[in-house]
């Protein structure tokens, strides 16, 4: 038993519930079937399970897209909110409560194009809490229109000739912001490393940016289909700070990197890489400050004693009467 | 015997000096020959003086002066010339401020090196000043942390230890401070947040008068309190969860393990805080045991505290259980939370007089860390009513408290203390008892009068008795691991695996040629700094010298038989460092047997030379020996019957053989086809590599008969029958990542089957 567990704590932990998975499965999900939300939704759920986290000390906050829908599939406490804006929600909600496990789901519009201002101050500010980016490189929700993360010459309806831009590679950015403390993508194709990638991301104390390659069967079908079918075209990284993979899924999936998280440079190039996809850790590094904790306050700053000082802030500034018998 | 022989025996057996020639050490102001090297401690270039550093400037908690130099050199000072006269002008300042730190005065680092720059300053030529000024400025602006000096004195293993006691403490308390302080905010919004919902605040006067006076006539408050009241609003607090929350603040309030916040307005108002340092074993006992109600209410609270935040308090099955929470449940592990304690003991006889209660005190298991500092190693003379051998107190107390087993034990003496200064810090912030074994190597009191060894520095002293194995250094580490090879280390001693260390040893001879040999440092070397022992010592004047004569590590090391011709010295110089040799009294020989005895009990549990070990490597070494000559045996008679045989058919070629040519046969041929080989081919029952589902909904949409989802939520078959052969194949088609493998149909009257068949090859 540690500091944090007195006794009477460890005694009561006797009668604490045991989560199923059933205990965080909300709403029934409405995407498309073959949509790979899907197997992140589950694979968010396990970890859930497994590291038994309290339903009501769990909040998932979204944005807008097909992947913001996903609060409303989870038995927690969930925020669907504006456009592009699910970080600065998050980042109140984490100021507020910071006893919270914060998650956020995005999407590649909802965070590379609307969003991308609070993105990437959210990196700047490094809260602790768990970004997904589910990147399916199409606005699926409005019905096929190109995304930031949209393969060069794609047409949709936004862009009837092809798009001509190329396109933005979110993990790149993030590993450009200095602050960036977690940067990792899994593919939506392996469940197995969803979860243990977001494990990972939960496990780290700091902001954890997961981009999570997903398919949309609707309007992008078929854009993975070469990766899907040959795992020889999917690079693994393992090591012993980021994630190591299982030996069954290793015999699957041969080609492996050693890579370790730290080793900020080699985690560019391996981002720039789009064939073979890198899927794990990209980069980790415990010792970036997160944002709540040097900003916390000198003094204990309880209701009271902040009614108090308003008090006598705004005491200065009132008018005394002058004169005139006053009480 | 002869003559000359006779009298050096007499003296060694009898301590009786029948030759008018042999001189009483003492009168001689003899010391020990390897101490010829260290007249000037000031001039040498070790560990002292140290620098407890203030806060947290980094490199550790303290720092050595000649650490804190070459670390600044390393910043500042290029290679090349200006480097070197930098270099040199900083070193000069370093021993001037050594000179400075040995005076004893507690002093700041900053003010010692600021007076020595001053002091070497005052010594330099003018047409040399302007450089020198430059370099100390220089190395000044390097020097980037403050913090008290300290000498190896009798002062040092107190100030030490405090030092880095406090510095655990502070680290402690500020995380109890932040766990009560996230504790009472949380609660304090869980009250206030009442307080918006209460009646009273939709009031019209409330609101009223939360507007203020300037625009009390803007609104119509009456129907804003009615609007508000209509409005949905949170669960009420229930009066009883209101109480616990405000008695659990009230504790959190009252407590005194932590002093008052710096910025906090009602410090007058509190009563004092705990101290957590005591002068003897019986007062901190007794400290706890008065604190033990208060603790339990703090935990209680801390609990309670913890499970309303977590919103787990559950009143059915916790009002039962805190309502009889009292001190007497209170876990070894709980004191953990608070601030740990220091006991300071000082001398043996505060040791002795403390007995039981220092006992109480290791084998509670609390985090209570014991500080005993030892002057005096040897005690009283032997002639007392206690023999030597039994006056080796200081390390016997440190020897028991391992056999604790959950001690953290530290021993050494202050000349090792700097290099020991982690396994310190780590048994400080240990969450078990502690014991810091220390001896200071001062004159007890730091009194010169009682100064026993006025020729030898503190320092000399203090690594002399660790050296010689009077006062070894060890630490022992009880969360290090479960078996001693994990927890105990013997490492700080010089050379840990002999029995005495051995060192090089230069000298002139009469006739000014340089020799060299190598000495041992025994254990009565250390007693010849004590001039309490003088009179067990008799120089030998060189006229005298006698082949009978060995040096003391060799009369150790033979048996009682051969030692009775022999008569053991050590060498000693005097005070103009003339060489000499001084024979020992028998008894002092007794006391480094049992010295080295000690020794030996140490080592074993560190690994060197166990006993048990060597028993168990030498039966074996016996096994294997006689296996090997068994078969060595066997060989010799294998080559005699063959030598004595007639000649063979030369090599007949065995292969040839029917049965050799039999093994050949393609019969044995099936044996090489590759595992895959026999794996391949069709999959006859249908089946899904369920840890590869993607959750996509494909096939439950198709057949949620047929298909189903596991605990993990990944697809499996649930009923391969509950479906058509037909639904398998479009299922295994629409498998975003093609892992469902449809067999063979199962009803063979169902229709299209050929062509389901061709299509479901693809996945099987």
């Amino acid at each position: 038993m540690t500091m944090d567990a007195a006794a009477p704590h460890c005694l009561l932990g006797m009668f604490d519930e045991d989560y199923t998975l059933d205990d965080y499965k909300g709403a029934e999900p409405r995407w498309c079937v073959g949509c790979g939300d899907s197997a992140i939704l589950a694979a968010v759920q396990r970890l859930c399970r497994d590291e038994q986290l309290a339903p009501e000390k769990t909040v998932f906050v979204s944005g807008i897209g097909c992947s913001s829908r996903f609060p409303h599939y989870m038995h927690t406490y969930g925020f669907h909110g504006l456009h592009g804006r699910a970080l600065p929600v998050a980042e109140g909600i984490k100021l507020q409560r910071p006893d919270l496990h914060v998650f956020v789901i995005t999407g590649d519009g909802d965070c590379c194009s609307i969003g991308t201002a609070h993105w990437i101050h959210a990196i700047r500010y490094n809260m602790d809490m768990t970004v997904l980016v589910l990147d399916n490189g199409i606005y699926g929700l409005t019905k096929n229109q190109a995304s930031p993360t949209s393969p060069l010459g794609l047409k949709s309806n936004t862009t009837p000739q092809g798009t001509v831009l190329e396109p933005i590679n979110p993990i790149s950015v993030t590993l450009g912001i200095r602050n960036a403390s977690f940067v990792a993508q899994a593919v939506d194709w392996i469940p197995e490393l969803v979860h243990d990638i977001v494990d990972a991301a939960f496990q780290h104390k700091g902001l954890s940016f997961v981009r999570v390659l997903q398919r949309c069967p609707e309007y992008l079908d078929g854009r993975y289909d070469a990766w899907v079918k040959d795992p020889g075209k999917m690079l693994l990284l393992n090591h012993e700070n980021g994630i190591q993979t299982s030996p069954a899924l290793a015999s699957v999936y041969k080609n492996h990197e050693i890579h370790d998280p730290a080793d900020r440079n080699r985690a560019r190039e391996i981002a720039s890489t789009s064939d073979p996809i890198p899927v794990g850790v990209l980069y980790r590094n415990q010792s970036i400050p997160c944002y709540e904790n040097p900003r916390g306050p000198d003094r204990l700053y309880t209701p009271d004693v902040v009614k108090g000082v308003l008090e006598k802030e705004l005491d200065r500034f009132t008018i005394q009467a002058v004169g005139g018998g006053g009480d | 015997m002869d003559k000359s022989l006779s009298a050096l025996t007499a003296f060694h057996i009898t301590g009786e000096r029948l030759a008018g020639e042999l001189d009483d050490v003492g009168r001689l102001d003899l010391r020990p020959a390897l101490f010829g090297a260290y007249r000037d401690l000031s001039k040498l270039r070790h560990d002292f003086p140290l620098v407890l550093v203030n806060g947290d400037a980094g490199g550790g908690f303290v720092r050595s002066l000649s650490g804190v130099v070459d670390e600044i050199l390393s910043d500042i000072a290029p290679h090349g010339i200006a480097g070197e006269r930098l270099r040199q002008h900083v070193l000069k300042l370093e021993q001037e401020a050594r000179s400075l730190a040995a005076g004893g005065e507690a002093r700041s680092l900053g003010e010692i090196w600021d007076d020595a720059g001053r002091r070497l300053t005052a010594k330099t030529d003018a047409a040399a000043l302007p450089q020198l000024e430059e370099s100390l400025a220089q190395a000044r602006e390097g020097l980037r942390f403050d913090g008290e000096t300290v000498a190896c004195d009798g002062e040092l293993p107190v100030k030490f230890v405090t030092h880095a006691w406090t510095l655990d403490k502070r680290q402690r308390t500020q995380r109890l401070r932040d766990k009560l302080d996230d504790l009472t905010l949380t609660l304090s919004n869980i009250l206030h947040t009442d307080v918006d919902n209460v009646e009273e605040a939709q009031g019209a006067e409330k609101l009223k008068r939360s507007m203020g006076k300037a625009l009390e006539d803007e609104f119509d408050f009456d129907a804003m309190s009615r609007l508000l009241r209509t409005a949905p609003t949170g669960e009420t607090l229930p009066e009883a969860r209101r109480r616990r929350l405000n008695s659990v603040l009230t504790v959190f309030k009252s407590q005194r393990f932590l002093p008052p916040a710096e910025n906090s307005r009602k410090r007058g108002r509190r009563k004092e805080p705990y101290g957590f340092v005591f002068d003897s074993c019986e007062e901190v006992l007794e400290a706890i045991q008065k604190r033990r109600p208060e603790m339990a209410k703090l935990v209680k609270a801390v609990a309670i505290a913890e499970l309303e935040v977590a919103n787990r308090y559950d009143e059915s099955k916790h009002d039962q259980f805190f309502s009889h929470f009292s001190h007497h449940h209170l876990h070894v592990e709980d004191f953990a939370l608070f601030p740990p304690y220091l006991v300071r003991l000082h001398g043996d006889s505060a040791v002795a007089a403390e007995r039981t209660a220092l006992w109480q005190v290791l084998s509670s298991g609390l985090p209570i860390k014991v500080l005993v500092q030892y002057d005096d190693v040897l005690g009283g003379d032997m002639l007392g009513p206690e023999r030597l051998t039994a006056n080796i107190k200081g390390p016997q107390l440190a020897a028991m408290a391992l056999g604790l087993g959950n001690v953290f034990v530290v021993q050494t003496s202050s000349a090792y203390l700097f290099r020991l200064r982690d396994s310190i810090a780590t048994g400080l912030a240990s969450d078990g008892p502690a014991l810091f074994s220390l001896f200071s190597g001062a004159p007890p009191g730091n009194a010169a009068a009682s100064n026993n060894s006025p020729n030898v520095a503190p320092y000399l002293k203090a690594a002399a008795a660790t050296e010689s194995r009077a006062f070894p250094g060890y630490v022992h580490d009880p969360e290090a691991g479960g078996d001693w090879a994990s927890r105990f280390h013997l490492e700080t001693n010089s050379q840990p695996d002999a029995d005495w260390p051995m060192r090089d040893f230069h000298y002139q001879d009469a006739g000014l040629q340089r020799n060299a040999t190598e000495t041992a440092f025994t254990f009565i070397d250390f007693v010849a700094c004590d001039r309490r022992y003088a009179n067990r010592f008799a120089r030998v004047p060189q006229s005298s010298w006698h082949d009978g004569m060995i040096p003391v590590k060799e009369f150790l090391d033979l048996d009682a038989e051969s030692a009775a011709s022999k008569v053991p010295y050590i060498w000693m110089i005097d005070e103009r460092d003339a060489l000499c040799r001084a024979i020992v009294e028998d008894s002092l020989v007794s006391a480094a047997r049992q010295c080295r005895d000690m020794w030996h009990s140490l080592q074993e549990l560190a690994g060197i030379n166990n006993s048990h070990a060597q028993a168990l490597l030498a039966g074996e070494r016996e096994i294997w020996q006689k296996e090997k000559e068994q078969e060595l045996e066997a060989l010799r008679g294998q080559l005699e019957a063959a030598a004595a045989a007639p000649a063979a058919p030369s090599a007949a070629p065995v292969a040839e053989t029917p049965g050799a040519a039999a093994v050949e046969t393609p019969s044995a041929a099936p044996a090489e086809v590759p595992d895959e080989a026999v794996e391949a081919g069709p999959v006859e029952e249908p089946y899904i590599e369920t840890p590869r589902c993607t959750t996509c909904n494909e096939c439950t949409e198709l057949n949620d008969r047929m298909f189903a989802y596991n605990d993990e939520m990944q697809a499996y078959i649930l009923d391969p029958d509950a479906g058509s052969y037909r639904q398998m194949v479009e299922a295994a088609e629409a498998c975003q990542v093609a892992i469902i493998h449809p067999g063979k149909p199962r009803n063979s009257t169902e229709t299209g089957l050929s062509d389901l068949e061709a299509r479901a090859a693809d996945f099987n």
